[in-house]
């Protein structure tokens, strides 16, 4: 196994450091603190990788068997706009996460979970460096008539908001988004990045094995703070319950889900070699492995609770608790709970169909919004990403919208003028559905 | 990841392993210990992921082996694999789930450019961890370990 290294070319070097001068102030404290936090790891370095000896055959699809392409140009041209597109989705939602985590970063109360979440954040960085590594040292003329420079201003110049992906444009509210983000939205780029590692475009395929080993880290840096944070809960303390770590489950789990794709799509990436397996059948894994990670929350609360059981004996307790029974003092709802699938979804096929956090079914809007009253975060529902949700809910309802016109819908911002990410030039612009279906439909990575 | 014995599938760890690993360590040790294994295991996902492995069963995690290939210490300057931490369930021994583990790490090791494996074993009250080492061809080897108290 060889891993090579590269950089941008210059003046895309320059913008990514740009960027990062804006949105990521704090990445000078980490390298000076880096071996205080993680003694002997590698330091941290700003560059593209590229795992050598890979599979050089087409390994799923029409294709399979065939030489993977080394070129874009060496793509069927479905291939190559399909992937472009993903690409560009991919290097949106790296930079989109580190503006959503430095809202947050500093409320972090535990020096280590807070450098965690810094070195992800650098990561993070270093993946959008590699994706667009993938734009600049191709010609992708063949499917977008954009320059690769714009293409790039492009992706440094979105902001929470005008990101690809609807995950990517909420705001945090706490350090618990933090935490929560990375167990559940970490995991679903988890997916992607091992679905592309089979990819027919063999730089992409390259590109994977570094990004998938840094990923498995950040999904520990937002499980373990969870796991201590319902150990804390069921001792007493009362800085984060689990009532908010159910709430902060609630708001990200849907959009986890929905950064698969529409449940019915994801035959066309399989049948061109980009990924092994449709949209349903990763998100059904992805909902299996959150269903543990709530199990095993559960389990390290009950032990907590009550200190003399052993591990055999606290599952047997844990069913029995969640079946309805109160074991000395323990009751259901005190424990988390994994959401409905189809809960609080505005993309693929339960959009709009207002299920409720635990199945439940509801007929009027209005009593929908309340539910979610109950059980969506407050600081959350004071956000504009929440009140485009509830009017397009109640358009929908009152048959102003349709369903496509309402999924598609959501405030974006927008470059109107300029590319430099630290000008003033991106407005909130509300588009017309319509408008917004197209261009999404064409950026939307895993349709 | 690997199939070998029918049933037993070896893959990377991963973080929520966690739960299952202190439910291993507790029933060889007898101690509860959640917070070493978290930060013990987001020390190991942390440095390379891929050195360390579980085995599972029937999709329950059934042993695991955590190690890396580090260079530059105690004048070891060649790329060399350590195997620091192994535990196998003991409702699943005798299933040869210690000698996949040690096959899939010494794998990856090996492509990570280590020449050669290293490990410790306290000779007096790990017996079967020697023996278990020695079946898979490890040697004594000349560096000593010295300790002092304090």
């Amino acid at each position: 196994m060889s891993v090579k290294t590269t950089t941008l070319p210059k003046k895309y070097h320059e913008a990514v450091l740009r960027w990062k001068d804006v949105f990521l102030p704090d990445y000078d404290f980490l390298i000076e603190n880096w071996d205080k936090h993680f003694p002997n790891d590698q330091t941290f370095q700003l560059c593209a990788y590229r795992e050598m000896g890979m599979c050089a055959e087409v390994e799923c699809g029409d294709m399979k068997g065939k030489p993977k392409a080394k070129k874009a140009s060496e793509l069927p041209e479905e291939s190559a706009h399909h992937l472009f597109g993903a690409i560009r989705a991919q290097a949106s939602t790296e930079f989109g996460s580190i503006q959503q985590h430095r809202l947050t970063l500093a409320r972090a109360q535990e020096e280590e979970e807070q450098f965690w979440i810094l070195r992800m954040m650098a990561e993070e960085l270093r993946h959008g460096y590699q994706m667009l590594h993938l734009l600049a040292e191709d010609d992708w003329s063949s499917v977008s008539k954009d320059s690769t420079s714009d293409v790039i201003d492009d992706i440094l110049s979105m902001n929470t908001g005008s990101h690809v992906l609807g995950a990517f444009n909420i705001d945090f509210d706490s350090f618990v988004d933090n935490v929560v983000f990375c167990a559940l939205i970490d995991r679903v780029g988890k997916y992607q990045l091992q679905m592309q590692k089979i990819s027919a475009y063999q730089p992409m395929a390259e590109s994977m094995p570094q990004m998938l080993r840094e990923e498995a880290f950040h999904l520990a840096a937002g499980v373990v703070p969870m796991r201590r944070f319902a150990t804390a809960a069921a001792k007493g303390e009362t800085f984060v319950t689990m009532e908010v770590l159910q709430k902060t489950i609630n708001k990200w789990l849907p959009r986890g889900l929905e950064m698969f794709g529409d449940e019915r799509g994801g035959g066309t990436n399989v049948r061109l070699g980009l990924k092994p397996m449709k949209n349903a059948e990763a998100q059904r894994q992805y909902y299996r492995e959150v269903e543990k990670l709530v199990r095993d929350l559960n389990l390290r609360y009950l032990r907590a609770r009550l200190e003399n059981l052993t591990h055999g004996e606290s599952e047997a307790v844990l069913d029995r608790i969640l079946a309805g029974e109160t074991v000395e003092g323990v009751r259901r709802e005190d424990l988390l709970h994994m959401p409905h699938a189809d809960f609080f979804r505005r993309r693929g096929m339960p959009a709009f169909k207002m299920t409720g956090s635990q199945g439940e079914t509801f007929t009027s809007a209005h009593d929908y919004l309340q539910h979610l009253v109950r059980v969506l975060p407050e600081s959350y529902r004071a956000s504009r990403d929440y009140k485009d949700y509830a009017d397009a809910l109640l358009a929908v309802e009152a048959g102003t919208m349709t369903l496509e016109q309402a999924s598609s819908r959501m405030p974006a911002l927008r470059r109107v003028a300029g590319a430099c990410p630290c000008s003033k030039s991106v407005r909130w612009v509300q588009d017309e559905p319509a408008a917004v279906t197209a261009s999404e439909a064409t950026a939307q990575p895993v349709a | 990841m690997t199939e070998t014995t029918p049933g037993v599938r070896i893959r990377p760890l991963d973080e929520l392993d966690i739960s299952d690993i202190v439910a291993i360590d507790e029933k060889i040790s007898g101690r509860y210990r959640p917070e070493v294994w978290e930060r013990q295991i987001g020390y190991y996902l942390r440095r390379d992921p891929e050195s360390s492995v579980v085995a599972e069963i029937d999709g329950k995690v059934a042993g695991f082996m955590l190690g890396e290939v580090r260079s530059g210490e105690f004048g070891l300057e060649e790329p060399t694999g350590w195997i620091e931490v192994l535990g196998v369930d003991p409702a699943y021994r005798g299933k040869a789930i210690g000698r996949h583990l040690a096959e899939a790490i010494l794998e990856h090791f090996r492509q990570r450019g280590a020449h050669s494996v290293r490990t410790l074993v306290d000779e007096e009250k790990q017996g079967d961890i020697r023996s278990f080492f020695t079946a898979l061809g490890f040697e004594p080897s000349t560096m000593r370990p010295f300790v002092k108290t304090l």
